[in-house]
């Protein structure tokens, strides 16, 4: 049987190609201060959140509320609730509705065993660092001489 | 029409539009997500009793644009199912979607199409064999002097004069066996760089 014309499909893998190899480097710069201190704030909210769920089961607003009042971590509402998702997709918290007196049922996070075991773990890392970081900018509180 | 019923239609049209950007989210998550923002709207809303459109309007300044965090919410629900169901066309969907975020996700991406594509050709080369044991296989073909290209032929057409097959029947198995390596390969790199990206990201955006 001979198959012929115009079908050939053809995968050709040049041995001579030239590879290009795309350096994806993030645009940073180093004097923005400001661009740190979000980068610093962002890879604290989790945590922040976790452990504000340690005590009590706590809804969305009331969670961006302990933030702002417990920590001077600025917060975004548009952030807070797809991560509070994502937490929960993750099997970190787990949540469930509970009717107020305001009229409508909210949703309310608790953490979750493993929840529980994750944010222990990352207030240890938190600890450790910030007391060796405490130490290593101890001299810049006695003033430049 | 009264106040309360202006932030009424104030907060249901932000949440019809966040709706409408949920779409392709399993329908109860999207659905508990709305219901929860429209609970803190109006929390947030009435703080001072009432709620009113001034209060509604502040409360979605806050929340941004229900396009923004329709995509949050979208892109951690696409890549947290990529990631459970191993399948390769939801994992090329949710790539597609992280590669129009950022540029690692592009060239995650891109890398997963070839890895995808030459596992299919190596897999289809096998299976065609049989019917065109002539012309299917690996083929070197000279192409100047002293180079060489590998080319792999699905067995339609003729065979190219000039080159000549390398692996005969072997195609089959080592197709097949390099096929469906590349293939899982592929799936294991994408699954693999999905969650770093996931587990690197604290916030879905910058």
């Amino acid at each position: 049987m001979s198959c012929s014309g115009s079908l050939a499909l053809d995968c050709m893998i040049p041995c001579n190609a030239r590879y290009v190899f795309v350096k994806v480097t993030a645009a940073r710069d180093p004097d923005n201060v400001d661009k740190w201190e979000v980068q610093l704030r962002k890879g604290c909210l989790e945590l922040a959140i976790l452990a504000a769920l340690w005590e009590e089961k706590l809804y969305g607003l009331e969670i961006l509320r302990r933030l702002e009042s417990d920590s001077d971590l600025i917060v975004s509402e548009g952030t807070v609730y797809p991560l509070l998702s994502r937490l929960k997709a993750l099997g970190l918290v787990k949540s469930e509705w509970v009717e107020s007196e305001a009229g409508h049922p909210r949703k309310y996070y608790a953490l979750t065993p493993a929840g529980k075991k994750r944010v222990m773990d990352m207030a240890g890392i938190w600890k450790r660092f910030s007391s060796s970081m405490s130490k290593l900018l101890a001299p810049l509180g006695k003033g430049s001489k | 029409m009264t106040m309360a019923d202006e932030a009424n239609q104030k907060m249901e049209a932000y949440l019809g539009k966040l709706r409408q950007r949920l779409r392709g989210m399993n329908d109860d998550d999207a659905r508990e997500i709305v219901e929860e923002l429209r609970s803190h709207i109006r929390d947030k809303a009435a703080a001072s009793g009432q709620m009113t459109a001034e209060g509604v309007d502040r409360a979605l300044a806050s929340l941004g644009s229900p396009e923004d965090l329709a995509s949050q919410y979208m892109t951690d629900d696409l890549l947290a199912r990529a990631v459970v169901s191993r399948s390769p066309l939801r994992i090329v969907q949710s790539l597609f979607r992280w590669a129009s975020l950022s540029i690692a996700g592009l060239v995650v991406l891109l890398c997963s199409i070839v890895g995808y594509f030459l596992g299919a050709v190596f897999i289809v080369v096998a299976a065609l064999k049989p019917f065109h044991p002539g012309t299917a296989g690996l083929w070197r073909l000279p192409s100047r002097a002293d180079d060489f290209e590998l080319s792999v032929r699905l067995g339609f057409g003729s065979a190219p004069g000039s080159g000549r097959e390398l692996l005969g029947w072997w195609i089959v198995p080592i197709g097949l066996g390099a096929g469906c390596a590349l293939v899982m390969l592929t799936t294991r790199f994408a699954i693999w760089c999905v969650r770093q990206y996931r587990k690197s990201r604290a916030l879905p955006r910058g």
